[in-house]
Parts: structure tokens; C-alpha cells; sequence
């Protein structure tokens, strides 16, 4: 039911799409560049204020000893609030790092557009619903064409604008294409009403379920473009090498981020249906993404097109976290209505998850310093152009250096951590509960094994720009002329990096409990069904929780 | 068979023969003097076969892009305002109407802010397409 509350509680993603509307025709009237940074920074943080003050509310919620709640299309839990709070910092990053396509800085388009994406991802963390979840990825998409096509003035910049967006057109096609028949099953374009659907008792006598797994195919095929997941990943590197630096750190993070969040929300309320076709196939996907996006990478001489490679590689370890999850039957969440513990059951969405932040910054951070050293008109192009940079500009130099150590997974970065988080989450699949048959173990056994030696592999490219950073002798020095906001952007990416290392056993608590909260879909409280649904766990559907009051 | 289904039947029937009728009637009793006029395929009298790689202006685009805007903005508020009208006295409730009573939205009020707000964003996009010299045929 859409009521003043459900609207309240897109107040967050609201503030955004005003700041970005304000900047829009801001931008319109002033002929100069304004400042428009200094702006989405604000709308950023005024963003995070009142999603801090809604987490309040929502954590009083949980003190009664309930888990999440639902106000019609829009959900809270705790997923939803870490992919809204990695959104903003993904936003905080951008928006410092971005610059224009000269001297003067980015145009108000570019900081708006920036802005209505993060809205977009937040949208999507929050979105309980088909519609909800396809409207969040086009608020995410649409801006992206914009950023792209006024990312770089040149050839290459038009092709990965164009190449972008006939390939993302595709991809909606796709996953909307998919969605269809998830709705056709449920009769109702509310995830929880696929789960109770799929979940009920008389479901797998039908043929319904294989409908289901040709709607999540079809979501998978899609989502995993966004995701630049192997067979969909062609047009990553050509993208990432023609447009700026900002653009490809945009790339590498928001619709990978989107991706994977609208992936496990369909995960989760297909999952009854997926059998075990839902671990084959990310196990497949994640064993082809990571081997050939780290050898291609090997061969790379652009930066750009370098590390395009290698976030197909990072989206290859995070499908093993995916897989584990639908691996292991869910009889902890199941069975309980209210599960207290993190249990193994989870424990794989939660490494996947944990990975995701990780590698988001540290990528962040990478195309931050690499825009730095090059130039709003010229960015850094091939790797030998960063030869010498510890002697030039040894701050820049040592938060590269931890970038791809962190990348590479090197302890005692956030990067090892989360691949020996992933890693180990793979091995004890068996230890869950006994209907796991033994063949299973076996496979993720090959795949950890498979992950270590990319983990290797991968540090050979990402040791190279190591080395021409600092072993290399200096010929003509970058023009690092990527002003303020890149500097700032690689710092607060560096911190970050470094507090995730150190505080890993926090953070990867944080992303447990997110995962247990978001492996099932919530009940709509107050939606009307279509049809008589199956009591989702024997449980009464969640009490709408007095949150004007709270939060105000 | 259903009582339902045989006038589609028929209809289907009679639109087979209207269709294919027409068609060989025109074939059988029609004259046929073919010019080379006549054998170009018709658009709007511009000459069809051309190289495809042909230029437009970039305001045409900008153009259709307006109309598309306000074109779908017309779309969306068709059905507001068609469910907007309440029922009379004493008929079952319809359109928003019926749309509170079975819970899908709160109130009328929520429609009608609802449709505000995507008024107001289509008018600042209009702002921002004059500011930007879209509507100035230049």
C-alpha cells in the first residue's frame, strides 16, 4: 500500500534527486561553472543524515525483536541499509573525483547525473518490488549514458558512450524479459509473494518452476552485463579505455554494486525454485569471469583497459560468494522466523557482500589517483606512463601502491580478507547441514583451488604498475593536474581502505548480519494479496512499526 | 463449444474472407500499367533510396526529444484524469476511488500529490530545455 510512510521513507533518495534538480537548472541559469561540487557533497551528506536517522528508528524496531518491515514497494532491512550507505560513499568518491573536460571542472549535467545514480542504487537497495527494482536500475542506467557521452569530447569517448548504451539498452531488455515470467509465476510483482508462491507446497509439482529459473536466467544474463560477467563483459574494456578516468570509476563500481544487489533480492525470492541450477551457474560464471579476466588483464599496456579486466575479474570472486549461498539450504533461515545468529546459511551472500565494499573503494581509489596524475583533457593512458611517480609524488604513489595491494589481496589488506573470507566460506560448504551431498564439496573445493591461483595471476599485472611506480627510472613526468578533488577522493579512499583492514572483524560482522536480513524476502505487511499466499513460515506478517513518530 | 467463442469465430472467419477478398478482387478486375514512379516505395515524397549515412541536423533531435517528453507526460495524465472522476451517488466506487477502498494507495490526496510531483519534474525539465536554447530554432 503506497501511503505517506512508504513516501517518507524515500526521503534520502527525495534529497538527492532534488540536489540534482537544483544543480540541473542551477546550472541552466549561471553561465560559469559553479559550485556545483561543493553541492552534491552536501545533498550527499544531507542524504546520509536522514538515512542515519532512519536507521535509528529502524534499529528501535529491531530492539522488538523484529527483523525487517515493509511499507508496500519499499523494504528495510539491513542489506538495504548497507548497499544505501556503500551507494553514498560510492557517491562521496565520484562526486570528488569527477573533473570536466578542462580546466573549468565538471559540468552541473555531471554532477546531477552522478547524483540521480546514487539515488538509483539507493532505490534499488530499498526495493521490494519487480517494478521498483527495474525503475531503480533505469535510474541508474540513464544517467550513466549521460555521464559517459560528457565524459571525453573524442572518437573513443562516443564509441564507449554509444557501445555503453546499446549493450545496457540490451541488458534491460533482458532483465525485464525475465522479470515478466517471475511475475507471471507469482501473480504479483512483489518479491515476497514469488517466495510464498514458490515456496508452497504443491509448487514443485508443476512445471511453474521451470518458468521461474528461465526468468532468473534471464535476469542473471542481464544483471550480469551490468555486472561485466564474462560472456556479457566485451564492451568493459573498450568503455573503460575510451572515457575518463571518473567515468571508468563509475563504471567499476555503481551498476556492479546495482547488479548484485537486485541479483540477491531475485535470488532470494526465486530461491525455493533455483534448485541447483542457482550454484551451478554462478559457480560456472565465476570460474570463466575470474581466470580470463585476470589473463587478459596480463596482456594490458592502458591503464584503463587494465583494470577493466581486472573488475571482471573482482566480479568472478564474488560469484563464489553467491554460490555458496544458494548452495547451502537455507534450514536456519527457513525454520526460524527470526534468526538471531549469523549461521553458515548466509555466511556466503555475506563474504560476497563484504567483497563487494572492499573492492568498490579500493577501485574507487585506483581511478581517483589515476586521474590525478593525468590531465582533465589528457588522461594517464598506458602503464608506462606512470614510471617514477614514488619520486614525484610518493603520497599519490603510496595510496596506488595500497590500492592494488588491497586488489591483489595481500595480507593484511581489506582485499585478503575478503578473498580469504570468500575462500574460506567456499571450504566449509560441507560442514552445513547433511543434505548436502558430497559431490558439491568436490566443486567448491576446484573453485577455491581456481580463485587462489587467479589471486596469484592477478598479482603479476597488478605488481606491474607497482614496479613502473617505483622501480621504474622517471621519463617526463605525468602532468598530475587532476586538481583537488581526485587528491581528496584517493585519501578518503586510501583511509577507508586502511580502516577496513584494520577493523575487518567489524566489518565483516556488519555484512553478516546485512545478509541475514536480506536471504529472505519480507512479507508485504499491508499489500493485499492477488491470490490466498502461504504464510511465510508459519509466521504473521510483520506489524507497520510507528516511524513517522521515530523518526521525526 | 462455448456460445462465447463462436462469433470470434465467425468474426475471424468473415475477416479472413474480407481481407483475402479485397486483395484478389483488386488482383482479378483491377488494370495493371506499372511505371517506375509507381514501383518506388512511397515515403512522404522524399526520395527513399539514398545513402543511409545521410546527416540531420542535430535540432531535429533535439526537437522529437521535446515532443517525446511532453507527448508521454500527456500519456500519463490521461488515465489520472479519467480515474479521477468520482462515481455518482449510490454506484460502486471507481478509478482512485476504488483504488483506496482495496487498499493500493491511502488517500486521494497521495494521487493527487503524486501527480503533482511528476507535473512540477516534467515543468523543470521544460525550464531547463529553454534555458538551454532547445525551443530556439537557431
Amino acid at each position: 500500500m503506497t501511503t505517506a510512510t512508504s513516501i517518507q521513507l524515500l526521503a534520502p533518495q527525495c534529497v538527492l534527486v532534488f540536489t540534482a534538480i537544483v544543480i540541473f537548472v542551477g546550472g541552466a541559469f549561471s553561465e560559469g561553472r559553479g559550485p556545483w561540487k561543493q553541492l552534491g557533497i552536501f545533498g550527499l551528506v544531507m542524504s546520509g543524515l536522514i538515512l542515519a536517522q532512519h536507521q535509528r528508528a529502524f534499529e528501535t524496531l529491531l530492539q522488538h525483536n523484529e527483523v525487517a518491515a515493509t511499507f508496500g514497494p519499499v523494504s528495510l532491512d539491513l542489506l538495504g541499509y548497507l548497499a544505501s550507505w556503500l551507494a553514498l560513499g560510492v557517491g562521496v568518491l565520484l562526486v570528488l573525483q569527477v573533473t570536466g573536460t578542462d580546466a573549468r571542472g565538471p559540468a552541473p549535467e555531471v554532477i546531477g547525473s552522478l547524483l540521480l545514480l546514487v539515488a538509483g542504487l539507493m532505490l534499488a537497495a530499498q526495493a521490494n518490488d519487480l517494478v521498483l527494482l527495474f525503475l531503480a536500475l533505469e535510474l541508474i542506467s540513464i544517467p550513466t549514458y549521460v555521464l559517459l557521452a560528457l565524459a571525453r569530447p573524442t572518437p573513443a569517448g562516443r564509441e564507449a558512450a554509444l557501445k555503453y548504451f546499446f549493450l545496457s539498452i540490451l541488458s534491460s531488455g533482458l532483465t525485464l524479459y525475465g522479470f515478466s515470467f517471475l511475475y507471471g509465476v507469482a501473480g504479483s510483482t512483489q518479491l515476497a509473494d514469488l517466495y510464498s508462491v514458490a515456496a508452497g507446497p504443491l509448487h514443485a509439482f508443476t512445471s511453474l518452476p521451470l518458468l521461474v529459473r528461465l526468468g532468473v536466467l534471464l535476469v542473471v544474463a542481464g544483471l550480469g552485463m551490468k555486472i561485466a560477467i564474462v560472456p556479457l563483459h566485451f564492451y568493459a574494456p573498450d568503455v573503460y579505455q575510451g572515457t575518463s578516468p571518473a567515468a571508468a570509476a563509475m563504471l567499476s563500481a555503481v551498476p556492479k554494486i546495482a547488479g548484485v544487489i537486485v541479483l540477491v533480492r531475485v535470488a532470494a525470492a526465486a530461491r525455493p525454485d533455483l534448485g541447483e541450477l542457482g550454484w551451478k551457474l554462478m559457480l560456472g560464471l565465476s570460474v570463466i569471469t575470474m581466470t580470463l579476466g585476470n589473463v587478459l588483464a596480463l596482456w594490458q599496456r592502458n591503464v584503463r583497459r587494465l583494470l577493466a579486466y581486472s573488475s571482471i575479474a573482482h566480479a568472478g570472486y564474488l560469484l563464489i560468494g553467491l554460490a555458496v549461498w544458494l548452495a547451502v539450504p537455507d534450514k536456519s533461515v527457513a525454520g526460524s522466523g527470526h534468526p538471531v545468529t549469523p549461521g553458515l546459511a548466509v555466511s556466503g551472500l555475506s563474504a560476497a557482500l563484504f567483497y563487494l565494499v572492499v573492492y568498490s573503494v579500493a577501485s574507487l581509489g585506483t581511478f581517483a589517483a589515476i586521474g590525478y596524475l593525468g590531465r582533465p583533457d589528457r588522461p594517464l593512458d598506458t602503464v608506462s606512463e606512470l614510471a617514477g611517480v614514488a619520486s614525484s609524488h610518493p603520497a599519490i604513489a603510496a595510496a596506488l601502491a595500497l590500492f592494488m595491494f588491497s586488489l591483489a589481496g595481500l595480507p593484511p589488506l581489506a582485499g585478503f580478507w575478503g578473498k580469504l573470507m570468500l575462500i574460506i566460506r567456499a571450504l566449509s560448504v560441507d560442514v552445513g547441514p547433511s543434505a548436502i551431498s558430497p559431490g558439491v564439496r568436490h566443486w567448491f573445493i576446484v573453485v577455491s583451488v581456481i580463485a587462489v591461483l587467479n589471486a596469484a595471476i592477478s598479482a603479476a599485472y597488478y605488481l606491474r604498475i607497482i614496479g613502473a611506480m617505483y622501480f621504474r627510472p622517471q621519463h617526463g613526468a605525468p602532468a598530475a593536474d587532476g586538481g583537488l578533488g581526485t587528491k581528496l577522493a584517493t585519501g578518503l579512499a586510501a583511509v577507508l581502505v586502511v580502516g577496513m583492514s584494520l577493523y575487518a572483524g567489524p566489518a565483516l560482522h556488519g555484512s553478516d548480519v546485512a545478509a541475514e536480513s536480506g536471504a529472505v524476502p519480507l512479507p508485504a505487511a499491508a499489500t493485499p494479496r492477488a491470490r490466498p499466499a502461504v504464510a511465510q513460515n508459519g509466521q504473521p506478517s510483520v506489524a507497520v512499526p510507528q516511524l513517522s513518530a521515530a523518526s521525526r | 463449444m462455448e456460445s462465447t467463442t463462436v462469433p470470434i469465430l465467425l468474426f475471424v472467419v468473415c475477416a479472413l474472407c474480407l481481407a483475402v477478398g479485397t486483395v484478389m478482387a483488386g488482383r482479378f478486375f483491377g488494370p495493371r500499367r506499372s511505371t517506375p514512379v509507381k514501383g518506388m516505395p512511397y515515403e512522404s515524397g522524399m526520395d527513399p533510396v539514398h545513402d543511409t549515412r545521410r546527416r540531420f541536423d542535430v535540432r531535429f533531435h533535439l526537437v522529437a526529444i521535446a515532443f517525446l517528453v511532453f507527448d508521454v507526460e500527456v500519456l500519463f495524465l490521461y488515465p489520472w484524469a479519467v480515474a479521477s472522476k468520482q462515481a455518482a451517488q449510490g454506484d460502486p466506487a471507481r478509478g482512485i476511488d476504488l483504488a483506496v477502498q482495496s487498499q493500493l494507495v491511502s488517500s486521494r490526496e497521495m494521487v493527487f500529490f503524486g501527480a503533482a510531483a511528476f507535473f512540477v519534474l516534467l515543468l523543470v525539465g521544460y525550464v531547463y530545455d529553454w534555458r538551454k536554447g532547445v525551443f530556439r530554432w537557431r
